[in-house]
């Protein structure tokens, strides 16, 4: 049997285990909620013994191996600093995290603390798995001084903070300066226009046989995003229960930009892009130099610098004829609290120390993404601790914040599935079967079933 | 003696089955409290699902190609070792390995290098002049293909019970019509055909089962891509479950495909009659 099977059996088997304990559950409530209450009279008699309590925190992520490392050494030192405090830690792969947290959140033994993605913050937020942290930064837990207003309320879900966001990125395009220069197109500035981009990717492409740009633009619907939002219009309605903007032209007009640059061989088809991305990031076709640019976010320069330190980045295309503002500080990732958590209070002092203290951030040196807090930007920048290109990463949120607008509200339920729908209908044009505009109405027509379904 | 069986087969098989007939009609994604919806999901899949439909579209295809190709090629493999020759079983053993090995994640990834853009068939297609711009695995029209050929590459166990068919078959049969001056075609339509038919439905049935559950191909190979055209029921399943979050309509699709398996196998044995052929006395 295979892994993948074997894994799929295992959430099953975890599923039914926890239906029987989730029966349980809901059969008693009150003794639940006033064991609850003790132990929170418990923390402040502690509290007010002054002497601290053991606790163990449980708290899962996912990631690759040097964040996993990275976050041992936090949760250690934390511990070093707070003998009373033990970590749990589940350390994973995207891949199977999510179906991980459902199952136990379903059985009630969701990780107090869980790292978690704008995808499916809603989710938790609306089926009360999640625990309100505003009181937390009302008390004073948890300092959110150094953090931007917008992006800290992109937490925010029906009047609750349910997540605490981490690190921020933003839609960005990296080049290879070396292509340009050979093709003998100049370096973007933060003013292009789309209409420059697709000049210069074409001069690429001419003069020197390689890619212009390089990337799945079918992917997720980030880049879409943005270029709604230079229309004035929003990718989602307020209601989340249809598309927000009203004229399919936009759409249509987004395709048909790929798909004429896929046609003349500028951009990779998305079957030559499979092939590309099974080589990895590491050795992508900006990073080689067989490409010239790439939309991507703000920490890709930064990610790769160990394998070419050379690569630029610059905010993405302005609208050729719209002041509307696209670009947008997105949330990076969240801590969020287990509403079933027994040591909330604790928890949330560990999310503060996480996000503001330096000696955290020396150790994790913006692996997740650029810190939210000014002030450990600002620290990390003077500390000279940084590479050039994390450096410019850092430097660049605060240039980037002035032509940022509203940061759109979270994800609607359902999100994953709109993605589907779109890479569906963009693919669609680019393997020739449908027109841009019957693509467009076709992506309507999908996502506003998917939206009005998960969103009622 | 029975108990652990049973208990096992109680916790792991009976009690998961029933629950999960009553999530396919409920609401339920996992988080929240199942709330009962009837029949909602069943209408859902058939009336306003179109990903549901194409799922079927290629899961038929894939079994209607692949069920008949393998059979007939572990046929032709039985019958070539069921003779006497050197290193016969080094043979066997070498082409039953495809069965062990075939649905595991690493034989997918090679597969997918094998036939990718890169890989060595584009390559090979191109030094005698063939060049293409998609793979075959890039290509809405061949990628099912590919996904099929490895189904067909893994036909050991199918072999394995023809060639013990073949050697039930008593050689007196063959002798008898030799005296008569049959010729070999004459003979395998006449005696093995004939004298393998349960073997052939016995093998028929367990390859439909096996290709309405096939998976792991389309999940690392393809996802489901290009487009959809690899796109297997059971993968739609899974990703209903376990990407969008959606138990109950997924527990709702699991019901519509044990419906699907089941009306296919009564229907075969239905056809039983006209031409398993079964020896005398043995009915």
């Amino acid at each position: 049997m295979s892994q993948r099977m074997k894994r799929i059996m295992a959430a099953a088997l975890a599923g039914t285990v926890a239906l029987s304990a989730g029966a349980c559950k809901t059969a008693e409530p009150e003794q639940e909620e006033a064991s609850q209450k003790v132990t929170e009279a418990d923390l402040k008699t502690a509290a007010e013994d002054g002497d601290a309590k053991e606790v163990t925190i449980k708290i899962a992520w996912w990631g690759g191996q040097t964040r996993h490392e990275q976050t041992q050494q936090v949760l250690d030192l934390y511990s070093e600093l707070h003998p009373n405090v033990k970590f749990v830690a589940s350390p994973s792969g995207w891949d199977g995290y999510f179906e991980k947290l459902s199952t136990q959140t379903a059985s009630g033994a969701m990780p107090d603390i869980v790292q978690m993605d704008y995808l499916y913050l809603t989710t938790y937020a609306k089926n009360n798995s999640v625990a309100d942290l505003q009181e937390f930064i009302d008390n004073g837990t948890i300092d959110v001084s150094g953090i931007d207003e917008k992006l800290l309320n992109t937490g925010q879900i029906d009047d609750k903070m349910t997540g605490l966001v981490l690190s921020t990125s933003m839609l960005s395009f990296g080049y290879n300066p070396d292509v340009l220069a050979e093709a003998g197109v100049e370096e973007p500035t933060a003013d292009w226009t789309w209409s420059d981009f697709i000049e210069m990717s074409k001069k690429v492409h001419e003069a020197t046989g390689k890619y212009g740009p390089a990337m799945d633009t079918a992917l997720d619907t980030n880049g879409f995003n943005y270029w709604v939002r230079q229309h004035g219009q929003s990718l989602f309605s307020e209601d989340n229960k249809s598309l927000g903007y009203t004229d399919d032209k936009i759409c249509e007009d987004y395709f048909t930009m790929w798909n004429s640059l896929m046609e003349e061989g500028v951009l990779p088809n998305p079957d030559e892009y499979a092939q590309i991305a099974t080589l990895g990031q590491e050795a992508g076709p900006v990073v080689t130099g067989d490409a010239a640019m790439i939309m991507e976010w703000n920490n890709y320069a930064s990610k790769l610098s160990s394998v070419n330190d050379k690569i630029k980045m610059v905010t993405p295309p302005m609208s050729d004829d719209s002041d509307a503002k696209g670009l947008w500080m997105k949330p990076g990732m969240f801590f969020s609290v287990a509403e079933t958590s027994q040591v909330k209070q604790e928890a949330a002092e560990f999310i503060n120390w996480f996000i503001n203290s330096k000696e955290a951030n020396d150790i994790m040196m913006a692996e997740r993404g650029t810190p939210v807090s000014s002030e450990i930007r600002d620290y990390m920048i003077s500390s000279g601790k940084l590479g050039e290109q994390q450096k410019a990463m850092f430097e660049g949120v605060d240039e980037a914040a002035a032509i940022c607008g509203d940061t759109p509200a979270p994800d609607p339920v359902g999100m994953s599935e709109i993605n589907e729908a779109f890479k569906n209908a963009a693919n669609s044009v680019y393997y020739g079967q449908a027109t841009a505009e019957d693509a467009a109405a076709a992506f309507r027509e999908e996502a506003n079933s998917i939206l009005e379904r998960n969103n009622k | 003696m029975l108990t652990p069986w049973l208990v096992g087969f109680i916790l792991m098989w009976m009690i998961p089955m029933f629950i999960s007939i009553y999530y396919s009609l409920t609401d339920f994604n996992l988080l929240n409290t199942p709330s009962f919806v009837g029949i909602d999901n069943y209408i859902r899949a058939f009336t306003k699902d179109k990903s549901f439909y194409q799922s079927l579209k290629v899961t038929f295809i894939y079994v209607l190609v692949l069920v008949p190709l393998r059979l007939a090629f572990a046929l032709f493999v039985a019958m070539l070792l069921n003779k006497k020759h050197k290193g016969l079983g080094l043979y066997r053993t070498l082409y039953y390995v495809p069965s062990i090995i075939g649905g595991s994640i690493a034989v997918s990834v090679v597969w997918k290098q094998i036939f990718g853009n890169q890989g060595v068939i584009m390559s090979l297609l191109n030094a005698v002049g063939i060049s293409q711009t998609t793979s075959l695995l890039g290509n809405t029209t061949t990628s099912l293909g590919v996904i099929i050929l490895m189904g067909v590459w893994q036909f050991g166990s199918s072999m394995l019970i023809f060639l013990s068919a073949l050697k039930q078959i008593p050689y007196s049969l063959y002798e008898s019509a030799q005296v008569d001056g049959a010729r070999p075609a004459k003979m395998f339509t006449k005696i093995t055909l004939p004298m393998l038919t349960p073997t052939i439905f016995f093998n028929l049935i367990l390859q439909i089962i096996n290709g309405f559950r096939v998976f792991t191909e389309s999940y690392i190979i393809t996802d489901g891509g290009p487009l959809d055209s690899t796109l297997s029921y059971v993968l739609y399943l899974y990703r209903r479950a376990f990407n969008y979050f959606d138990m109950g309509y997924s527990c709702a699709l699991a019901w519509i495909l044990v419906a699907i398996v089941g009306i296919f196998t009564i229907v075969l044995f239905k056809t039983q009659g006209s031409w398993v052929h079964y020896e005398a006395g043995r009915e």
